[in-house]
């Protein structure tokens, strides 16, 4: 049955965008459409035309993830294309989760290893491997070794699985619990502490981007952004024409020749 | 054929675990572009093929973001046009610039600017194709796109064909007939083709349901107190209550 | 009509026209040495001469004197450089030799200045150097005191 495989061959969707998480997105500001040109893994490029085969020219799903940006370097590495070996090593289990209760700037207090019992500020989020970062807490020492004469070593804070391995901290006792989402009266989503009630709020920091910490203290550039209010102009008028006869009456373009008549099939 | 359904992302209003106040909040998201329209015309040869002075071999060059759809409806059609001019000489300075750093062995900054421009652009075609196809279909009732049709090829299979122009009828044109002659799909052999064509899709599709529950039973064996509805959301294909009670799915621990 | 598709000509139909153009254009720096008043660019295939000088005349209000330009094949490279990968090709593109006006000259401008190049080496040694010192004042700290487990240290 190879003829149906010919037939059956198209050029496939991107959906390398679709597995990132959405809190990794938001935080990068990055266009889906880049995110997916960095992941694609080519193994073959063909020239346009049409005398040439459409057949699927890269692969976008089935990535390991880890802890790093998938636009990154280490990703590149972790998921190396001239690796063969990797095609048999079964990709590891990630637990599927409803609801993502923990963000960027909560204070956690940790529930496994070294650091068991502390608490300590969330600093990083990778969602796609269900984990954390906390500030300076559950650290490895990462030898950072750069040839002759530049030996050093840094603190590496490990990721922690955010369901298992971190509990939220409640503010009004000032110790671990579990979360729960509600609707208050006014219809807003709001973490709700199990053991004593209380809302706990997000953080600010969760809406920081990489570009401004808050929407409002964004600096534009002058030269690249436009203005807000020249954005939100309207100079759009209805008229009975297209955008091609738009134009040529703004440029004096006079066409009175009427289409000899054509036919499709 | 309408060809619209390219939607962009909208990048914040997809913050599932954020309430609607928070939404709105971020709905206030500064509006920036990547290129603006220029009323005056900036007239500076061949260095508009290259960045601002300030950004030569600079590390970083932070911009906002695409143009959307919404807000490119808003501008007149002698707005897009300016607009498509200034976004198409950005693209040819981003690539003079990513040309040049390639050669010189070192990093483009931004790169995603590219990208960017490029949405905008298509954005902005979008926009104008949606116009012309409400004036044609006001005044002549049919869109004025190309035509294309949904028929049975060769083979039996739905295929979109997309139609072209040619100046006399298809009757009267020789070369074309010549070149597609009336196909028989109706034939023994193309049932049978079909027979064994669906044969082998609903294997493929028997075997990924086997892996998708041989996945399923693997989360079960290996994490305690799964969320099943979770699970669920995961492979809506698998029943999922069927697999956790099955032996597959016994973890290490007292049931 | 959608924008990217173009009539069939016949006689005594309107004049065909682009109102948006979606060529791209790369100026380039040249290998070889080129007169003072010939610019190196890289456009598509599709590209004609006549397009080319149009373009440049119209969009970047350039004077054109002549346009000659051939075809060259895209680079063969790994698809992921240094890491590796399968070998691809890149696209194909057509080579345009534009020459100006003898009145007027154009020279490539160096877009890596070397101020910027020398401060940011600069900047990464100092780096190194810092990084090498607390390491090693790590390690004099860590002699001191044998036998006391690492967290202690810092």
């Amino acid at each position: 049955m190879r003829f149906t495989s010919v037939l059956y061959r198209r050029v496939r969707k991107y959906v390398a965008a679709d597995q990132v998480g959405e809190l990794t997105k938001t935080y990068s500001n990055l266009p889906d459409r880049y995110i997916n040109r960095v992941m694609r893994q080519v193994y073959h490029v063909y020239p346009k035309g049409p005398q040439y085969t459409k057949v699927d020219q890269g692969k976008d799903d089935h990535f390991v993830f880890g802890p790093e940006r998938p636009w990154e370097y280490e990703f590149l590495k972790r998921n190396n294309p001239a690796d063969y070996s990797r095609k048999f090593k079964p990709p590891p289990l990630i637990e599927p989760i409803k609801n993502w209760n923990i963000f960027k700037g909560d204070r956690v207090e940790i529930l496994v290893g070294k650091d068991k019992g502390k608490q300590g500020i969330v600093l990083q989020i990778f969602q796609e491997i269900n984990s954390v970062i906390v500030e300076g807490l559950n650290t490895y020492l990462r030898d950072m070794n750069q040839g002759e004469g530049n030996k050093f070593v840094i603190k590496q804070e490990a990721p922690l699985l955010v369901n298992r391995e971190v509990a939220l901290v409640d503010p009004s006792d000032l110790l671990g619990c579990e979360v729960e989402w509600r609707y208050t009266e006014e219809g807003d989503k709001v973490r709700v502490s199990k053991r004593t009630g209380r809302i706990i709020p997000i953080p600010k920091a969760a809406y920081e981007t990489i570009d401004f910490k808050t929407p409002t203290s964004y600096k534009e550039n002058p030269n690249k952004d436009t203005k807000e209010a020249d954005v939100m102009e309207v100079t759009f008028k209805p008229s009975l024409s297209t955008f091609e006869m738009d134009i040529m009456k703004e440029q004096n373009i006079e066409e009175n020749r009427i289409p000899v008549k054509s036919f499709w099939y | 054929m309408h060809k619209l359904q390219s939607v962009t992302r909208m990048p914040l209003s997809c913050s599932m675990f954020l309430c609607q106040r928070h939404i709105q909040m971020l709905r206030k998201f500064p509006i920036q572009k990547v290129a603006a329209i220029h009323t005056t015309n900036r007239c500076l040869d061949l260095n508009e093929f290259f960045d601002e002075h300030k950004n030569w071999g600079a590390s970083e060059v932070k911009v906002g973001r695409a143009w959307k759809k919404e807000e490119l409806r808003l501008k007149s059609s002698s707005d897009l046009h300016k607009l498509w001019y200034v976004l198409l000489k950005e693209q040819n300075m981003l690539l003079t610039m990513e040309h040049d750093c390639k050669e010189n062995h070192v990093y483009f900054p931004n790169p995603e600017r590219l990208d960017k421009v490029q949405d905008s652009m298509e954005n902005l075609e979008d926009v104008i194709r949606e116009r012309n196809i409400a004036y044609f279909e006001l005044e002549t009732t049919h869109t004025g796109e190309r035509p294309a049709e949904l028929i049975d090829n060769a083979f039996g299979l739905k295929e979109v064909y997309t139609k072209t122009e040619y100046d006399i009828p298809k009757e009267v044109n020789k070369v074309w007939q010549e070149k597609n002659p009336p196909v028989n799909n109706k034939s023994r052999a193309v049932q049978k083709f079909l027979v064994l064509l669906r044969e082998k899709l609903a294997n493929r599709r028997y075997a990924q349901l086997a892996k998708d529950k041989q996945q399923v039973a693997r989360i079960f064996a290996n994490f305690k107190d799964v969320d099943a509805e979770a699970v669920q959301e995961k492979f809506p294909n698998v029943d999922v209550e069927e697999v956790r009670l099955s032996d597959k799915a016994r973890g290490n621990w007292a049931p | 009509m959608s924008s990217r598709w173009y009539p069939i000509y016949q006689k005594g139909n309107p004049q065909l026209r682009i109102f948006l153009p979606n060529f791209w254009m790369k100026l380039v720096k040249s290998k070889d040495p080129l007169p003072p008043n010939v610019v190196e660019f890289h456009v598509p295939l599709a590209m004609t001469n006549h397009d080319i000088k149009n373009y440049l005349e119209n969009i970047y209000k350039v004077k054109v004197a002549n346009v000659e330009s051939t075809l060259e094949n895209g680079k063969l490279k790994r698809a992921f450089g240094k890491i590796g990968g399968f070998v691809t090709k890149e696209e194909d593109y057509r080579r345009a030799i534009v020459t100006l006006p003898k009145t007027e000259s154009f020279t490539f401008p160096d877009l890596l200045p070397k101020e910027k190049t020398e401060s940011d080496e600069k900047e990464r040694k100092k780096m190194q150097k810092q990084q090498a010192d607390n390491f090693k004042k790590y390690e004099k700290r860590a002699n001191q005191i044998p036998g006391v487990p690492s967290w202690f240290r810092y």
